[in-house]
């Protein structure tokens, strides 16, 4: 289910601090960083291969059939000049060292190798233009052999079988088509090479690029993992009090959703992000490398790319947050309605609402259809710059080829670069619009995580070896908020192995004492002793671990009865688990369950009746064995056969253990030690059972109204 | 096709703008054929060195032209067929939110709201992809698809086509097969995600018991499994995920190794000139979109249909309560009471709700029905207002039974204030003005005056303006429930039923609203369901439900006296109040 919540829709500027902060959680993943962004290197490399091996492909083989061609009578005489090739090559390559790397290209692909023809060897060498070089040239599928050598794109024509430039006449020599492929046999074998070497790359770059992805994702999963299990260790020690002042779905927003933004940053973002401005780069400096004034030409478009993003990328957020909030309105309209439908229908307003809901409905249409325009305009828009650039292209770089400045296999690398160069531009705003959700996240989760622990921790605990159960309050004054007092100078001790029973109304304050000796809240004035220490001097852990709670809404996990029973506690053997439950008579109804111990626990425990839930509590705390066993009895209905299975699991259980009890039952009151009546946050009475009840005070009413049948005691 | 029933209508309106914008689609298809072809053709005649730099410039310029025209098509296309599909999601909303008022309360029971929520917000979102993004690329892909191919082995060389073509077909197959794959694995992933936010939400809200037994260590490592099959499942899906988008780039771009190797050589072998060939790779470049596309857009209609399967569903639910023409007599006539003989069950249930009740209760007389919660009470009050249809036996409003009154006379004549005073967030005025917006501020005064709530409302900040719910003020459960029934009095109703609607109100402002309605009542039938004695002692005849019957009745009195189940109530009910207003 979707559910937009207002704060989903925040967004933040980038922040190098938070930045800072979320880098630091990468840090383990150094090594995989580094390996990954060496894949990225390689897997962009492989992206930029596959334009320049085409222009390979068509430069130096498909069309270099008219590369003039020095002539050798001998095949002692090739080798002769071959070597020379060689030294010259190396010296030019020295001269012309800021194009190292495009000649570190092509000497990777070409071997130009002499072709044997009539007894004579041909090699193609381009220096040897204009000087005693012979040239092969093509014109509707006539294939002629010249001396000399006419210049590349130029319209030469036929003449009485000679080819003839500017009315200069070349002497020609016709092939056969057949003569004219043994020229060209090592194009066909060059063409080969490129390919093998192409698929080659592919294979690397999709091995790369797979590669790449993976790792980032697994850094990033990894990242938001070791994030989200330190806020969650972070969340579940923070006081009760949080807790009250702040929703449990809030918490778990952080833990999710906000998550799942950092997440959507690593998956969406930054493995595509890294990708995209390597790529970007990498083409701008292949261009420029091949040539720098056409790069120029082409890359005017840039700044017009980057007008239109940055004005697209404010409109298009406006205009989605615009929807997203428009269809929230939605949202809750319709959840308000369907919730309300009985009163729209008794109140016979449907056509109202009707209308109500349309005018929701058309506001969302409306602003989803401003956003369809903003799209309808940028992406068009920018396929419109590529055009321009492509048309820019063809006009300057073809009249490059047409000056001689560059090759057709150059212009053609230009025409597919331009392409790759537009494809990251498209979504480079919602990435850019991701991350913004994701420092926003960032800040919220960072925020929570530095929220203080409010409950301190002795620095010097005092460590008990026994807890024996001795509890002491010494004029307690409580509120949970401010000055609102819900305790009020509550002073009474409790020995030993003494049960102690508080009644009273609703809203006295009985169930909050029982929350103070686990120390989940922390007293404001007054103090509260174990064994004669303060409890704040204790260690906390060591505090709960010698007691034991029993709370009204028996709190089940999803699991099961097992796991419910020891907690996640796995020093509690299944042993231990069983016999637990037999001393609290749980483990009859257990066992009626189709399996047993193992039998499942639905959310909140569901499947089980209020009665079955107390002895499963019963069973927990017994498994736990504590000093101290605190007892808040449910109130609700339970039949009388398993209510007299509680009795006996309440006798049982409170034997030998100091027991604080808030009771609702007879039994347990008239067992107890001591009774403490409280009433508006203070003690009213305290005695025995009997004691009291000849009182006549307000445990009498009480009595009278809670454990006995009303009508009895009145007629008394 | 069969699915497509509730949305045709739509279809048949919005046909003028799917046509124009599939027009528009195939104008810009057809016009991005072009380009290439100059592409070819300047390459051609460079090497032949036909042309001079003019000629380059006024290529350039073709296509700067031809882009000019791809790019207002472009506009329309979308604005047309993108534009409809999401006039489509506002009209199927609609449809299902006036089919959902007019369904009847046990429909609501069996379905949840969360459900009907995401039927009109995901089912329609995946809908109206299928019906804009879809349309889009089946249309695309094929007419792409097939013109590209045709272009390609007439102009330039059939043999090279078929070649190049062999990895696209396998591309879409792909497509298709992962498509599936990762939608299995998304499901997956959000699975685990909800698994983790449940465990963290009941963590959280267990944390009392795990703070009390020390279980916070354990209780991280577990959270830790949950967070760790997060990523795992997330891995999974990448695995799949990030292996698909290299597959496409590496098969696609065979393709184009196919045409460099057997291209080139047919270029060498004069077959084709170079020009072709260059041609012939940019529209190969066309062609990996499309093949995408196809299987994109299986997965998409498929959503689309499973989406409008459900919603169909929903729009094709029939509310049982509801008029029957022939059968209606007309409007209330009358405002007595006659319940005969009545029993009920509810839709689904085995036990009855109610067993055999017998009440006449006439214009003015006020009843007051008490007992246990699951007595019976409320399901009294629903079926009065048919809520649901009766079982056996009848009940009569001014002699007539109310199945043959129409449904919205017999609303009309009753005001009912529910156990849960579902107040709309909109101004406190407004909401006491429910029934009728035109209702004068004078109104709604008097109304909330004698439902004790106006004074209440004079301190808010805002007064009747202020807006209730979550995002104004959150009013008390005893405010809400005196303006639900201000809402129901200012109807002006001749039979007023109050469902336990003053639970959470003080006594003494109980009092005063009971003196205030005692007025009000005078000409009314009343009605009054409560579990509190003091609020229905001075009624004209009691009745003490239990288990669905009627367990005792007459006057408070006459039930004090007979010192039964009604008596203990009462007097346990007078200790209670006796205890809590001790000091």
């Amino acid at each position: 289910m979707t559910n937009y919540e207002e704060e989903d829709l925040k967004e933040k500027k980038l922040d190098f601090d938070i930045l800072k902060r979320l880098l630091s959680y990468a840090k383990p993943y150094r090594f995989w960083l580094i390996i990954s962004f060496l894949t990225i290197f390689l897997a962009t490399g492989a992206d930029l291969a596959r334009p320049y091996m085409i222009k390979i492909a068509v430069d130096d083989y498909i069309s270099a059939y008219d590369t003039p061609m020095r002539v050798y009578g001998s095949r002692d005489e090739l080798k002769l000049a071959e070597a020379e090739i060689t030294d010259n090559e190396a010296l030019h390559e020295t001269v012309a060292s800021e194009n190292s790397f495009v000649i570190f290209l092509n000497n990777l692909f070409i071997k130009n190798e002499p072709i044997e023809f009539s007894g004579k060897y041909y090699l193609r060498d381009e220096a040897t233009r204009g000087q005693n070089a012979v040239q092969l040239l093509e014109k509707d599928k006539d294939y002629f052999l010249i001396q000399g050598d006419v210049p590349e794109n130029s319209p030469f024509e036929i003449t009485a079988g000679s080819v003839v430039l500017n009315g200069q006449i070349f002497e020609t020599q016709q092939l056969s088509k057949d003569e004219y492929l043994q020229f060209r046999q090592n194009d066909m074998k060059g063409i080969r090479r490129v390919s093998v070497i192409f698929l080659f790359i592919l294979i690397a770059g999709f091995f790369f690029n797979y590669l790449q992805v993976y790792l980032l994702s697994y850094i990033g999963q990894k990242v938001v993992h070791s994030m989200r299990t330190e806020l969650y260790s972070h969340v579940i020690r923070l006081p009760l009090k949080y807790y009250n002042d702040n929703p449990v779905g809030r918490l778990v927003t952080r833990l999710t959703n906000d998550m799942e933004n950092l997440n959507e940053l690593y998956s969406s973002v930054i493995v595509s992000f890294f990708k995209d401005i390597f790529l970007l780069i990498g083409i701008m400096v292949i261009m420029f490398r091949l040539n720098v004034r056409i790069s120029a030409v082409v890359f005017i478009t840039v700044p017009i790319i980057g007008f239109i993003t940055a004005i697209f990328r404010t409109q298009s957020r406006k205009a989605y947050r615009r929807v997203r909030i428009k269809l929230a309105v939605i949202n809750s309209s319709l959840s308000e309605n369907i919730s309300g439908m009985k009163i729209i229908q008794i109140f016979a307003q449907e056509k109202r609402k009707m209308d109500e809901f349309d005018r929701l409905n058309t506001d969302h249409k409306e602003a989803s259809l401003k956003e369809l325009v903003v799209f309808a305009i940028f992406r068009p828009l920018m396929d419109l710059v590529y055009s321009l650039a492509l048309a820019l292209l063809v006009w300057y770089g073809g009249g490059s080829v047409l000056d001689g400045a560059i090759s057709f296999g150059v212009l053609f690398a230009f025409i597919s670069y331009v392409e790759q160069f537009f494809e990251p531009i498209y979504d480079f705003s919602e990435k850019f619009n991701i991350m913004q959700s994701a420092m926003a996240s960032s800040e919220r989760i960072f925020e929570l995580l530095d929220e203080k622990d409010s409950m301190v921790e002795a620095e010097n605990p005092v460590q008990l070896d026994e807890i024996k159960g001795n509890i002491e309050f010494k004029n307690v004054w409580f509120a949970y908020t401010d000055e609102e007092w819900v305790l009020r100078n509550v002073s009474f001790t409790i020995k030993q192995g003494e049960t102690a029973a508080f009644v009273g109304a609703t809203g006295s304050g009985k169930t909050t004492i029982i929350s103070l000796i686990t120390r989940l809240y922390d007293i404001q004035k007054g103090e509260i002793l174990l064994d004669g220490v303060n409890i704040n001097q204790m260690e906390i852990s060591q505090l709960r671990k010698s007691i034991a709670s029993v709370l009204q809404d028996v709190f089940l996990f999803t699991g099961d009865i097992k796991s419910n029973i020891r907690l996640n506690n796995m020093d509690i053997t299944d042993e231990k688990i069983k016999e637990v439950a037999e001393n609290v008579n749980a483990d009859r109804f257990i066992s009626r369950l189709p399996n047993g111990y193992d039998s499942t626990v639905e959310e909140g425990g569901a499947t089980f009746s209020s009665g079955e839930r107390q002895l499963l509590a019963f069973a927990r705390a017994l498994a736990f064995n504590p000093g101290i066993l605190i007892l808040d009895e449910a109130t609700s209905n339970i039949d009388t056969q398993t209510e007299l299975l509680i009795q006996d699991a309440i006798t049982k259980i409170i034997k030998g253990r100091t027991t604080i009890v808030v009771a609702h039952r007879l039994s347990t009151i008239q067992h107890a030690d001591k009774i403490i009546v409280m009433h508006k946050g203070k003690i009213r009475e305290m005695g025995r059972h009997d004691e009291l009840l000849s009182q006549r005070g307000m445990y009498y009413n009480l009595y009278l109204l809670q454990y006995k049948d009303a009508s009895v005691g009145i007629v008394e | 096709m069969k699915e497509l029933r509730h949305v045709k209508q739509f279809l048949i309106l919005y046909k003028k703008q799917y046509t124009i914008g599939i027009l528009a689609l195939l104008l810009v298809d057809a016009l991005q054929l072009i380009t290439p072809k100059l592409i070819g053709m300047i390459t051609d005649e460079i090497v032949a060195g036909s042309i001079d730099k003019g000629g380059v410039l006024r290529y350039g310029l073709y296509i700067m032209g031809i882009a000019i025209f791809i790019a207002v098509f472009r506009y329309v296309w979308r604005m047309n067929i993108i534009g409809s599909s999401r006039i489509m999601e506002y009209w199927i909303r609609n449809k299902i939110f006036s089919h959902l008022e007019a369904m009847s309360t046990d429909f609501f029971n069996y379905k949840k709201t969360g459900d009907l929520m995401a039927h009109a917000t995901n089912d329609v979102q995946a809908v109206r992809q299928a019906f804009g993004q879809g349309v889009i690329m089946l249309t695309d892909s094929i007419f792409i698809t097939i013109t590209t191919i045709i272009v390609m082995s007439t102009t330039i060389s059939p043999s090279l086509t078929l070649m190049a073509l062999i990895p696209l077909p396998i591309l879409a197959a792909l497509v298709t097969f992962m498509g599936q794959k990762i939608q299995s694995r998304y499901k997956l992933v959000q699975e685990s995600f909800s698994d983790m936010s449940d465990r963290a939400q009941e963590s959280l809200s267990g944390i009392r018991v795990i703070k009390s037994f020390v279980q916070e260590d354990k209780e991280l490592d577990r959270f830790s499994v949950s967070s760790q099959g997060y990523v795992t499942n997330n891995l999974k899906l990448v695995r799949i995920f990030g292996f698909m988008f290299p597959m496409i780039g590496f098969i696609a771009s065979l393709s184009f190794l196919i045409a460099i190797l057997y291209g080139g050589n047919l270029v060498i072998n004069s077959v084709i000139t170079l020009g072709e060939l260059v041609a012939f790779i940019t529209y190969l470049g066309m062609l990996t979109w499309p093949m995408m596309a196809i299987g994109w857009v299986i997965n998409m209609i498929q959503r689309g249909l499973a989406s409008l399967k459900r919603i169909n569903e929903i729009l094709d639910a029939e509310s049982e309560i509801k008029d029957i023409e022939d059968n209606i007599s007309g409007g209330v006539k009358g405002s007595d009471i006659v319940i005969k003989n009545l029993s009920f069950k509810y839709p689904k249930a085995n036990e009855y709700a109610l067993k055999d009740i017998n009440i006449k209760l006439v214009t003015g007389k006020t009843l007051a029905v008490v007992g246990k919660t699951g007595s019976g009470k409320s399901t009294l009050a629903a079926l009065l207002l048919r809520f649901y249809n009766i079982t056996s036996g009848e009940i009569l409003i001014g002699g007539e039974n109310i199945e043959k009154i129409s449904l919205r006379s017999l609303r009309d004549s009753v005001g009912y204030v529910p156990q849960e005073a579902f107040l709309f967030s909109t101004t406190i005025a407004e909401n006491i003005a429910f029934s009728d917006p035109s209702l004068s501020m004078d109104k709604i005064e008097t109304a909330a005056k004698t439902a004790s709530v106006h004074e209440d409302i004079m301190e808010f900040p805002k007064q009747y303006k202020t807006i209730t719910g979550e995002k104004g003020v959150t009013l008390s459960g005893g405010q809400k429930q005196r303006v639900a029934i201000a809402r129901a009095l200012i109807k002006d109703p001749d039979i007023l039923i109050l469902d336990d609607c003053l639970s959470a109100v003080d006594t003494k402002t109980e009092e005063a609203i009971l003196e205030h309605l005692e007025q009000v009542m005078q000409n009314k039938t009343g009605i009054i369901i409560s579990h509190r004695i003091s609020a229905i002692k001075n009624a004209d005849e009691i009745i003490y439900m239990e288990d669905g019957a009627v367990a005792e009745r007459g006057t408070h009195d006459e039930l004090v006296n007979l010192d039964g189940k009604y008596n203990d109530l009462y007097k346990k009910q007078l200790l209670e109040q006796q205890i809590s207003e001790e000091v």
